[in-house]
């Protein structure tokens, strides 16, 4: 029995559960506003924006339902709210662990490094299966009052699972930064920063005549190929994937090799 | 008797701050070892790297005959580790707290943590935040012991506790120590572990200066005695006795150091007539020092 992933899930179900619920609501409520949005408001609000303004936010087509939820819900508000719980438990899983002085007694028991990082990892993304699960969940539920029956249940499901993807990425990498450094707060501070960077880089590479770029965002692996409208995108999902295997082999090595703070 | 514990230069540095110097020690099976020292001595860098939490600049731990850093698992199997700051999630209960450090182990049978948190008089409902600190070290203690390890590294066990609370502690040592187990313990004084305790090592600055048996201190002890005599003291009797030293007589009272044997003392008093006699016990952690003062500065200049 993985019994430090098991008792990871325990320690933070609260705050999972609240993420869970927060993201699947807060992408419903959005959700919920598409017919108003269908029926042009929105659309003559966004005629000002620049064509380049509106690429960025990913808005050229906010009349269609895939084009509308790929834009706010999971262009923005979702993927951002379920990193947050990523990074965050991503801190919390060595270095946040290291700082409270959890780390010593855990690793006098039976269980080697190793093992510790792969069960906290196995934690976050079971977390991360279950945010993204609730959202598919939610998302199923608003479908047909809000008229959102153009985008099939599949498509639904290719978005939600690049969405825990995602978040196992960024989590895996302020997992990685805590291992390697013991420091909760460097690994806070780098996992946000990559956060807003990647983004940032997947919004504006195009305008910036970097196209290229963009393939650096794991946000761009995680809605550039609008999975809503063309359902699983297979190679954007192994990207994720394999980025956070690789980030995972890193924090694996790198916590084996140092000391732990006392 | 087969080693438990065996360091080999063992060397750790901090930077540019030195925490172990080049330490060589070995504990044998069944024994319970003192480890003393001052704050910063070294004590707790010498138990992390025991546990592979730590890894040594230079130099060697072995546990069992095996190098600390190699099958850490199947080790620790075999230990129990008290942190010297034993910190576990505050938000659990004390029950769950040791259900979890159990199943980490393989479990742990639940009559086993009654009994040690009933010895301890911990309550296995109170939730961890909300215990006092000396409670909070039972539950350290209780998670220490519980499956009965070959091997108990404890580091500064008894502090926080009650005088009490002590002694139960001290008797649970002396069990595991009838039932085989080896015990290493630190302590930032002799008193504390000296009852229990088959052998003390002292370390400072990273260095080992003292190392001894109990017995042999006891041996070495002397013993402060005061004598009232009803007449005049016996001055010239007294100072004939090899045993006796540092004589100082003050009209019928006299004062005087006995190291070893007492027998000829006794006999010699056996032919006066006492008003007192008062015997102080020797200051065990006083000798020690004094003892190893000289090998310290050789220690010392050589360093
Ligand atoms: N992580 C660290 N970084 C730098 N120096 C350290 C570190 N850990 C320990 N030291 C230094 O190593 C020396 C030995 O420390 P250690 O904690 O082993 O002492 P100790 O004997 O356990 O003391 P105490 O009785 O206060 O617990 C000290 O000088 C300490 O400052
Ligand atoms: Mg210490």
């Amino acid at each position: 029995m993985p019994e430090v992933m098991t008792r990871t899930l325990w320690e933070g179900r609260r705050a999972l559960a609240g993420f869970a619920a927060g993201t699947a609501l807060v992408g419903a409520l959005y959700a919920g506003f598409y017919p108003q949005v269908a029926d042009g408001a929105m659309g003559q609000a966004v005629q000002g924006f620049s064509p380049a303004m509106r690429e960025a936010l990913r808005m050229e087509d906010l009349t269609s339902a895939a084009g509308y939820l790929g834009s706010s819900v999971f262009g923005i508000i979702v993927p951002l709210v379920a990193v947050i719980w990523g990074v965050a438990t991503g801190a919390r899983a060595i270095a946040g662990e290291e700082e409270a002085g959890h780390l010593d007694l855990l690793l006098a028991h039976p269980v080697s490094r190793t093992r510790v990082v792969l069960d906290r990892f196995a934690a976050l993304t079971a977390g991360a299966a279950l945010i993204a699960a609730a959202v598919w969940v939610a998302m199923l539920a608003v479908r047909p009052g809000a008229d959102l029956g153009d985008v099939g249940v599949v498509e639904f499901a290719a978005q939600c699972l690049a969405l825990a993807l995602l978040v196992v990425v960024f989590g895996t990498l302020t997992l990685a930064i805590g291992a390697a450094t013991g420091s909760r707060g460097a690994a806070l501070g780098g996992g946000a920063a990559a956060v807003a960077l990647t983004y940032v880089i997947q919004a504006l590479a195009g305008q910036l005549g970097a196209g290229a770029l963009r393939h650096l965002s794991p946000f761009h692996h995680y809605i550039g190929g609008e999975p809503l409208r063309h359902g699983f995108q297979w190679d954007g999902l192994a990207t994720l994937a394999g980025t956070a295997l690789v980030l995972l082999a890193v924090a694996v090595l790198s916590f084996d090799r140092r000391d732990l703070a006392t | 008797m087969s080693e438990v514990i065996r360091l080999e230069k063992l060397t750790k540095t901090y930077g540019r701050r030195r925490g172990l110097a080049g330490l060589d020690l070995t504990v044998g099976e069944g024994e319970v070892f003192g480890y003393l020292g001052p704050n910063g001595a070294g004590k707790s860098t010498t138990i992390r790297l025991l546990l592979d939490l730590i890894r040594p600049t230079d130099g060697r731990a072995l546990l069992f005959g095996t190098d600390c850093r190699r099958a850490v698992a199947h080790l620790r199997r075999r230990i129990g580790y008290l942190p010297g700051d034993f910190t576990v999630a505050p938000r659990q209960r004390v029950e769950q707290c040791l259900d979890h450090l159990a199943a980490l182990r393989g479990g742990v049978p639940r009559a086993r943590i009654d009994a040690l948190a009933g010895r301890l008089d911990l309550d296995l409902g109170a939730r961890i935040g909300a215990l006092s600190k000396g409670n909070r070290q039972k539950v350290g203690l209780v998670q220490a012991f519980m499956h009965r390890p070959d091997l108990l590294i404890l580091d500064e066990p008894t502090s926080g506790l009650d005088p009490l609370v002590q002694q139960t502690f001290l008797d649970l040592v002396r069990e595991a120590k009838l039932a085989g187990q080896t015990v290493f313990m630190s302590s930032h004084v002799l008193t504390e572990v000296e009852a229990v305790a088959d052998r003390v090592g002292m370390i400072r600055e990273g260095r080992l200066v003292a190392l001894d048996t109990v017995a042999q201190l006891r041996d070495r002890a002397a013993h402060d005695v005061e004598i009232t005599f009803v007449g005049p003291a016996d001055q010239a009797g007294l100072a004939a006795l090899p045993e006796v030293s540092d004589l100082v007589v003050d009209g019928q009272t006299a004062r005087l150091r006995l190291s070893g044997s007492p027998d000829a003392l006794i006999r010699l008093l056996a032919g006066h007539r006492l008003a007192r006699l008062r015997v102080t016990e020797p200051d065990l952690e006083h000798l020690f020092l004094a003892h190893y003062r000289t090998d310290d500065t050789v220690e010392a200049s050589r360093a």
